[in-house]
């Protein structure tokens, strides 16, 4: 099943409808997310970061796919704006008005790192497709690239001038939007900013390879599977279509490199996505609707009525229920939900060295405990290994080597023996047989 | 010899009989012989001229072919071989398809000129390749062609006689320029020429202008090599446009990787040139005047070392990046080596300071040469640590050269002094980085003077803005790391000066030098993209906009007549940043908006850049830079006064300014939708539009002011009591107006005339109006019918004075609002409620057609009663 959700920078809660037959969901309540502040964490649970009007902090909320109620509140050290997760949902990361940018585990809530990104507030974080660069953009224009070994690797972070892999400082404006295409190295990175460009970036080299400019600001960007064009989310309410592989073209009136646009919104478009099966375009909008559409034809297939305040996020997602759920609910721990525990707000200085390493496998359907304990594992190796390098170990493997040794000179022996009896058998049967064939002959 | 053996074997010879044979007598033919013998009855030529076997093939004006031209090229007289140049390159010229077939034949006989012994010859050969023959071939296979010419240019530069050999250089160069990747395979061996040329020093002591010739050649090889040419590329960085995304990128002449032995073949040359600067020294020290060649040769030879040391430094950060693989262990002993030559030989003579005292050109010759000196360790420096009382002396130089102490009488050569310091001020920077010192707080003291003093526009600013740009991020964070050193409030004192001086280089730049404006607002965006929230950087850049509101607006004399600002007059790209550096205020102060607004409100405007302007504010205002009462009254401002018809064309509006403002309400009015808390904002803006409002202003901004509360009021309406009061006065003389729009005889039919739909755009706003209070609508029609009552008794009104009989006028626009009104269905109904208003109104009519006061022709009594009676049908 895939599952469109949409959340709202004022309080309407997480929508949820299905794509292919337009059924809508559950409506988790309560959320009033940033753009780029709702995702799904592999699937299992939503997590969307929480500014209230009330107060001045943020917060994080984690909602299950059953419940329509927040599962988990976490009250990260500042606000927390856009958010993002890896793949299998094993970490998530946050990015700070501050410009910081936060790490946790999913499956403990341990802030694993928290470093200074940006000059300015976080606007955007996008995990690379192998999941091991995250890619920020800010509210100072610039995105940076940063690679996830680097950031904890302690030596070399201390020795290098910078973090970063690369700094793209191109936009004048914030930058509103910010996508990775696929080839891990050599990929390409789109990022949209307030300033009516989209700048085309090399993962590879760190080059700006385009400048697109736009007649209106562009919030959202969305890549097509195949790379060939990217759709651009206009605040006019149109929805540009942007070719990355023909060398530089004007075909339309509204730029270069624009090769056409679309637009059914009165109002700006806000958000972007792309279905997962099926050439599925999504687009939320100021004014509250979500339109599917047709990305070859530009027709609406769907379009689903989110609320009256504009929608900030979409995902598509492909929630991981279960039946089973229900039945184990009762008996699971104190929160009575699957949910992880909070994320934590400071970073434990004192780390333990046995510290738990839990994995959670991609296939697994209740991933709550399945935690590998490598470092047990390891230590008790090494004690096994110094054992055997005691002196008594090693007499009695002396021992074992001299009995293993005279047990094949044993072997060998018989071997040879059988050998030459068989050579003489053969030797004899030839003559025998050499002898035959030559009275054969002589009798005729 | 042979005749006579050949005579004493015939009378040895017996047995030879000897024939004899009569003189005059013929042979008979031999019986099988052929009949040879051609017999025509004429003879037939075609053409009878000497050319004539020329006919059809490419010739130059001698009229000599292509290969009779190259076989002239080494004819043994110099005069020959040069006419055969000229004679190519004219024929080439006549014939370029004779070029494309034959140039392979025709380089590979031409390079054997190269070596040429006379220089009148070499010279056209150099002319002929330059002019002719290379530009034609560069759609060809270049490496080919390069590699015919390249063995016979080293042969050239391996020849007994200097002048050949300098001017197989010359050939080299212009090699170069045809196929620069050619350097890349040549380098080497290019190199090792030069280091030759250059160890034959008994020639140059003689000549230093040939001097000066090798060391130009060398210079140029040496930028040449791709670590040296860094700025080439930025330039090419901009077109990014054409980049193919996906495609395959041949990297083959970029990475550097092929020039590690170059580095060591650099070596080699080093030593020699500092040897040769060393000749010099003595003669400047001694001698009271230095002599121009001589001078010009020093001053090479130190660019020539300073090259090389980049090399040196370049080598040095790859080896660190990657650990070699080609382990020569030697290397770095090289390179301690040439430092150390450095250090004892060159270093030491700094400052050169000569002896007698100089002339002014004289002195600035040797300023030149000190600087040359301090750039090359200065270079140096950022390689290898040296000792520190020699950097201290290279930084005193340094500080003294930025505040203009170094030469004294030569301040009015401003040209020479300030391309002097640009290449200086790079290394302000890096040394900057290294921490902050007592130095640094010197240096960079004289580094803000030299920022102030220095002309806006010239290069050196420039220079300065780009240098302020790198030390950005070390003082940034240098700044935050501790606030108690004392050296750090050095640094925040100085950034300081060079933020609060940036807004006055803008206006003070004006117009005039758009590449400058732009490099000083990138830098200040970058300052404002760096200034979050209490910071003290922060403060620095909320400082500025007092200062910037007069590159928006100017205010002149007493009265405050406001005037453009630059800004207006800036290219496009300028303005663009000039307005994000806005976006990144943490607070827009009342004052800066105002005078933004008063930009906006010029004519000289583009309408984009005015939109532009908008939405960066809106930007601004949802981050919370500006204050919602001080945005709703920049909207409020740009749609009173925005002049629909701007002076000079009187009365006339001009339909691309009617198009602005109505695009322009249509953005604000979005905009004032995605406020949110409509209620609020009518609020706000309620009490400020009835006001203004009340002042009459010109149909079109009334009409923009209307739609402005439409488009935040409410079904059934928001607005107060008292608003809706005067708004009934009001929108009657507003309806009347707009009707007055359309032509007297309007007629039905012709519906979609322009005026027409204007007058609709008018009418709309009063429609949502109507329909969301229906009083409103009773008071407008009563106010309507008490106007036409009372329109005999005002003979002039306000508006139609031209009129002479203005209450006819009035009459008819009463009447045509009403079936404007009648027509559209929505409002048909709403109508119907009040039709005491509208029969009052008839009524009126009706008692002015009949009435007597008024001394009317016939005509005009008949056009009303037209009125008359088409009211009455419609509206029963």
């Amino acid at each position: 099943m895939e599952v469109v959700v949409a959340s709202s920078s004022v309080d309407a809660g997480i929508g949820c409808w299905d794509l292919h037959t337009g059924a809508e969901q559950l409506r988790h309540k309560s959320c009033s997310s940033p753009p780029h502040g709702l995702i799904s964490v592999g699937g299992r649970f939503l997590a969307s970061s929480h500014l209230s009007p009330l107060s001045s902090g943020g917060s994080v909320l984690f909602w299950s796919w059953s419940k329509p109620q927040v599962g988990v509140r976490c009250f990260p050290a500042e606000t927390i704006k856009p958010l993002s997760a890896n793949h299998p949902g094993t970490y998530i990361a946050g990015g700070g008005v501050s410009g910081g940018i936060y790490l946790w585990e999913v499956e403990t809530g341990r802030l694993l790192k928290k470093w200074n990104a940006h000059y300015r507030a976080v606007t955007c974080l996008v995990f690379s497709e192998d999941d091991s660069l995250l890619i920020s953009g800010s509210e100072d224009g610039s995105v940076r690239v940063w690679s996830l070994f680097m950031i904890f690797d302690d030596l070399r972070s201390q020795e290098a001038t910078h973090l970063y892999e690369h700094s793209f400082t191109g936009h004048a404006l914030r930058v509103t939007d910010v996508v990775i295409g696929y080839g891990c190295s050599n990929a390409i990175i789109v990022s949209a900013s307030e300033d009516r460009t989209c700048k085309v970036w090399s993962l590879s080299t760190g080059a700006l390879l385009r400048n697109i400019v736009f007649p209106a600001i562009i919030d959202a960007i969305v890549l097509d599977p195949a790379e060939h064009v990217f759709y651009a989310g206009s605040r006019d309410g149109k929805i540009f279509i942007v070719a990355l592989h023909t060398e530089s073209l004007v075909t339309s009136n509204d730029g270069m490199h624009i090769v056409g646009s679309f637009s059914n919104h009165s109002k700006s478009v806000t958000c972007l996505a792309y279905g997962i099966s099926g050439n599925l375009l999504i687009s939320g909008s100021e004014d509250g609707m979500i339109r599917v559409w047709n990305a070859r034809t530009h027709n609406i297939v769907r379009m689903f009525k989110y609320a009256k305040g504009p929608v900030s996020n979409i995902c598509v997602v492909r929630p991981e229920i279960d039946s089973t759920s229900h039945i184990l609910q009762s008996s699971s721990r104190k929160q009575g939900s699957d949910l992880p525990p909070p994320l934590e707000k400071y970073a434990n200085s004192v780390e333990d060295s046995d510290a738990k390493t839990p994995i959670v496998l991609c296939g697994a359907k209740r991933c709550a405990k399945v935690s590998y304990l490598s470092s047990h594992a390891i230590s008790s190796h090494v004690k096994e290994l110094q054992r055997h390098g005691s002196a008594a170990a090693s007499e009695l493997e002396m021992e074992k080597l001299k009995d293993d040794y005279q047990k094949s000179m044993q072997m060998v022996n018989q071997w040879k023996k059988m050998y030459e009896n068989l050579h003489q058998f053969c030797v004899k049967e030839l003559l025998d047989g050499g002898q035959a064939s030559v009275s054969d002959e002589n009798n005729k | 010899m042979t005749r006579s053996k050949a005579n004493s074997k015939k009378h040895r010879g017996v047995d030879f009989k000897k024939i004899r044979r009569k003189i005059g007598k013929k042979l008979p033919p031999p019986k099988n012989a052929t009949n040879t013998e051609i017999k025509s009855k004429a003879i037939v030529l075609p053409e009878q001229s000497v050319a004539a076997d020329k006919a059809g093939l490419a010739v130059n004006k001698k009229g000599l072919t292509l290969k009779e031209l190259l076989q002239q090229t080494s004819h043994h007289n110099a005069k020959v071989r040069r006419d055969a140049l000229v004679g190519i390159k004219d024929l080439f010229n006549k014939f370029p398809t004779e070029m494309k077939l034959h140039k392979y034949a025709a380089i590979e006989k031409l390079r054997e000129r190269i070596g040429d012994d006379d220089k009148v010859v070499r010279k056209t050969l150099y002319d002929l390749f330059k002019s002719v023959i290379l530009p034609g071939c560069k759609e060809d296979n270049q490496e080919l062609i390069v590699s015919l010419l390249m063995a016979y240019i080293f042969n050239a530069m391996t020849h007994f006689s200097f002048d050949i050999r300098i001017m197989a250089f010359d050939f080299l160069d212009l090699v170069l320029l045809f196929y620069p990747p050619s350097f890349a395979s040549f380098a080497e061996k290019i190199f090792q020429n030069y280091e030759d040329i250059l160890r034959k020093n008994q020639y140059f002591s003689q000549d230093r202008g040939k001097l000066k010739d090798a060391l130009a050649g060398l210079i140029r090889c040496l930028s040449l090599l791709p670590w040296n040419k860094g700025e080439t590329n930025l330039v090419n960085k901009n077109e990014n446009g054409r980049i193919l995304l996906h495609a395959f990128h041949d990297d083959m002449p970029r990475s550097p990787n092929g020039f590690s032995h170059i580095i060591k073949k650099l070596r080699d040359i080093a030593p020699l040139l500092i040897n040769s600067f060393l000749e010099f020294t003595p003669s400047i020290t001694a001698m009271a005047s230095i002599e121009g060649k001589s001078f010009g040769c020093m001053l090479s030879i130190l660019h020539g070392i300073d090259l090389i040391i980049r090399s040196f430094v370049y080598g040095a950060d790859k080896d660190s990046e990657s650990p070699s693989m080609e382990g020569e262990p030697n290397g770095a002993m090289w390179d301690v080596k040439i430092s150390s030559i450095l250090l004892k030989k060159l270093f030491p003579l700094f400052p050169l300071s000569p002896a007698h005292h100089l002339s002014e050109k004289d002195n600035n010759r040797l300023v030149d040469l000190n600087m040359a000196v301090a750039k090359i360790f200065f270079e140096l420096n950022e390689w290898i640590c040296l000792p520190p009382d020699l950097l201290e002396k290279f930084l005193e130089f340094m500080e003294h050269a930025l505040l203009g102490q170094v030469c004294e009488g030569a301040r009015s050569d401003n040209a020479v002094s300030e391309k002097r310091l640009i290449q200086l001020l790079p290394f302000i920077p890096k040394f900057v980085s290294r921490g902050a010192s007592y130095w640094t707080t010197r240096l960079l003291q004289a580094f803000t003077y030299i920022f102030r003093e220095s002309k806006p526009g010239s290069l050196l600013k420039l220079a300065c803005l780009s240098a302020i740009e790198d030390m950005l991020t070390p003082i940034q964070a240098m700044l935050s790391l501790e606030t108690s050193n004392p050296e750090n409030l050095k640094l925040q004192e100085s950034l300081m000066a060079w933020i609060a001086e940036l807004p006055l280089l803008l206006i003070q730049l004006g117009d005039n030098h758009p590449a400058c404006s732009e490099v000083a607002l990138r830098l200040q965006l970058h300052i404002g993209q760096r200034a979050f929230s209490n910071s003290s950087l922060a403060c620095m850049y909320d400082d500025i906009q007092d200062k910037l509101q007069n590159f928006y607006c100017t205010c002149q004399g007493e009265e405050g007549k406001k005037c453009c600002g630059s800004f207006v007059r800036l290219p496009r790209e300028c303005q663009e940043l000039s307005l994000c550096c806005l976006y990144y205020l943490s607070h827009l102060d009342l004052p800066i908006l105002k005078s933004i607004a008063c930009c906006c409100l010029s004519p000289e405007l583009d309408p984009s850049v005015l939109f532009r302007i908008i939405e960066i504010l809106h930007s601004a205002y949802r981050e919370g830079h500006i204050k919602i009462a001080d945005h709703l009254s920049i909207f409020i401002t740009l749609v009173l006064h925005f002049k629909v018809s701007p002076e000079g064309s009187s009365g006339l509006k001009s339909d691309i300014f009617c198009q602005t403002i109505k695009s322009m309400t249509t953005l604000l009015c979005s905009y004032m939708a995605q406020i949110g808390g409509n209620y609020l904002v009518l609020n706000i803006i309620e009490k400020v539009i009835i006001d203004h409002i009340l002042l009459k202003p010109p149909l079109d901004n009334s009409c923009c002011l209307l739609r402005m509360i439409v488009t935040v009021d409410s079904k059934p309406t928001r607005l107060s009591e008292q608003s809706i009061i005067t708004l009934g006065t009001y929108l009657s003389q507003y309806l009347i107006d707009a009707a007055q729009c359309l032509p007297e005889d309007y007629d039905e039919q012709c519906k979609s005339s322009t005026q027409l739909t204007t007058v609709h755009y008018y009418l709309l706003p009063c429609f949502f109006l109507f329909d969301r209070c229906h009083k409103l609508l009773n008071l407008v029609l009563k106010t309507m019918g008490s106007a036409v009552a009372e329109s005999s008794l005002w003979p002039i009104s306000d508006n139609c004075t031209r009129h002479p009989n203005n209450w006819l006028v009035r009459v008819n626009a009463v009447a045509s609002v009403l079936l404007l009104i009648n027509k559209d269905p929505k409002m048909q109904q709403i109508m119907s409620s009040c039709k005491e208003g509208v029969d009052s109104i008839i009524q009126n009519v009706s008692s002015l057609q009949s009435s007597e006061k008024i001394s009317m022709t016939i005509e005009e009594r008949h056009k009303i009663k037209c009125r008359y009676d088409r009211l009455k049908i419609l509206l029963r």
